[in-house]
């Protein structure tokens, strides 16, 4: 246990930490932008998944681009990095739960009703590797949770440390 | 030196070195929460800007031709207290959780005037069958009455196939509308020949578009969007008892 503290305080461990900070972050901006130019879309898209009270999807829908595009940018940054991360964490459990949810309920949530702008025969289809997708950038961003310290991130200009063991 | 000023010394710079320490803690923390309130307030603008954009969703009943009525299939009378207005897809799932949650009860709350229906079926998923099955009612529309009509409407929700498919061949969607009662002889003609009705069925979608009409079921209670529940069954029973 004390060896892998260590290695997680060690160079490698942060540059791995970078990596895995910037694909997150960058999965997490284009997600975002994609949905930044419809909102209503994206609120819809929240509906599909027949889970929340449809006003509190739609709450939720119309938060979801800016949040995501806020924390991609952190994470690609490396500011505020252990927060952010833990936020991303949060949000893909929140995801795998939703999409297990519709998988296990055989709903098709592509089906084109909800003006998604096509209809996808297959959606069901897509869920294990949604899930899968999903799972993975949810490790990384826990690695990154752990990790907290990463190479190249703004919380190093920002959080200078002047006393020791601060 | 005596010890004790060597003493003093040393609490007084472990003091200073404290002070300095609880500073920088504090400045951390203000720079912590200076970042995160710069976060919360970029993500409320994108949220206020988000809802500012385009139509957001409103739909206006009356918009185009289709607000007046051309294209409807009413049931009740036009001075019930409520009016509610379904856009929907022959083809579409969820329309037809919601039709099979509701149809029979908001009929008789029609009947018993409580409100006054009207029913825009328009062309939303891509598979012909949506076409289809919308230029088969149009013709049994025309041809044998809303009350055939409505029927026919009900049929159609209750034989509705996979979006996958597979889909039934027009002589289905005949039978259909002999069962709900039309006279074969004046409906298998135009179910057959597919674009019979085409710009019936294409009047019908631009009047649902021109509404702002984005996705399917939408339903208007007097004018407004309604969409109270969680799931789409959840919005008819909701439905039905706020007009009971």
């Amino acid at each position: 246990m004390e060896t892998a503290g260590r290695w997680l305080r060690s160079a490698p461990a942060e540059w791995l930490g970078l990596a895995a900070r910037v694909v997150v972050g960058g999965v997490w901006i284009w997600a975002g932008v994609a949905k930044l130019a419809d909102p209503y879309g994206s609120a819809q898209a929240v509906r599909a998944y027949q889970i929340l009270p449809w006003r509190v999807a739609d709450a939720v829908g119309h938060t979801l681009p800016s949040l995501e595009v806020v924390i991609g940018t952190a994470l690609v940054l490396g500011l505020l990095t252990r927060g952010a991360a833990a936020v991303s964490v949060l949000m893909f459990v929140a995801f795998i739960i939703g999409i297990s949810s519709v998988w296990a309920r055989g709903i098709q949530i592509d089906c084109g009703c909800f003006g998604g702008g096509g209809y996808d025969p297959n959606a069901t289809g897509h869920y294990p590797w949604e899930l899968a997708r999903d799972t993975g950038l949810l490790l990384l961003s826990f690695f990154v949770v752990v990790v907290g310290r990463t190479q190249l991130a703004a919380d190093d200009l920002l959080f200078r440390r002047t006393t020791k063991g601060a | 030196m005596s010890k004790q000023n060597a003493q003093a010394r040393a609490a007084a710079t472990a003091k200073v070195a404290a002070e300095a320490k609880r500073r920088e803690r504090r400045n951390t923390l203000l720079k912590i929460a200076a970042v995160v309130a710069a976060m919360a307030v970029i993500v409320v603008v994108g949220v206020i800007a988000g809802t500012h954009k385009g139509n957001n969703g409103k739909v206006d009943a009356s918009a185009g031709s289709g607000g007046s009525g051309s294209y409807s299939l009413t049931v009740g009378s036009k001075s019930a207290p409520h009016k509610v207005v379904i856009y929907e897809d022959f083809l579409c799932p969820y329309c037809d959780q919601f039709e099979l949650a509701s149809s029979d009860q908001l009929a008789q709350l029609a009947q018993q005037g409580k409100v006054y229906l009207d029913y825009r079926p328009f062309h939303l998923l891509q598979p012909a069958y949506s076409s289809q099955a919308l230029n088969a009612f149009a013709v049994v529309l025309k041809t044998s009455g809303p009350e055939v009509a409505k029927k026919y409407h009900d049929l159609l929700y209750r034989n509705q196939p996979s979006e996958e498919g597979p889909f039934p061949a027009m002589s289905k969607l005949v039978d259909l509308a002999v069962q709900a009662g039309a006279d074969e002889s004046k409906v298998k003609a135009g179910i057959e020949d597919t674009s019979s009705q085409k710009s019936w069925v294409d009047g019908a979608t631009q009047a649902a578009e021109d509404a702002g009409v984005q996705g399917t079921p939408t339903i208007l209670l007097d004018g407004k969007t309604y969409q109270s529940g969680s799931t789409v069954p959840q919005i008819a029973a909701n439905l039905i008892k706020a007009l009971s």
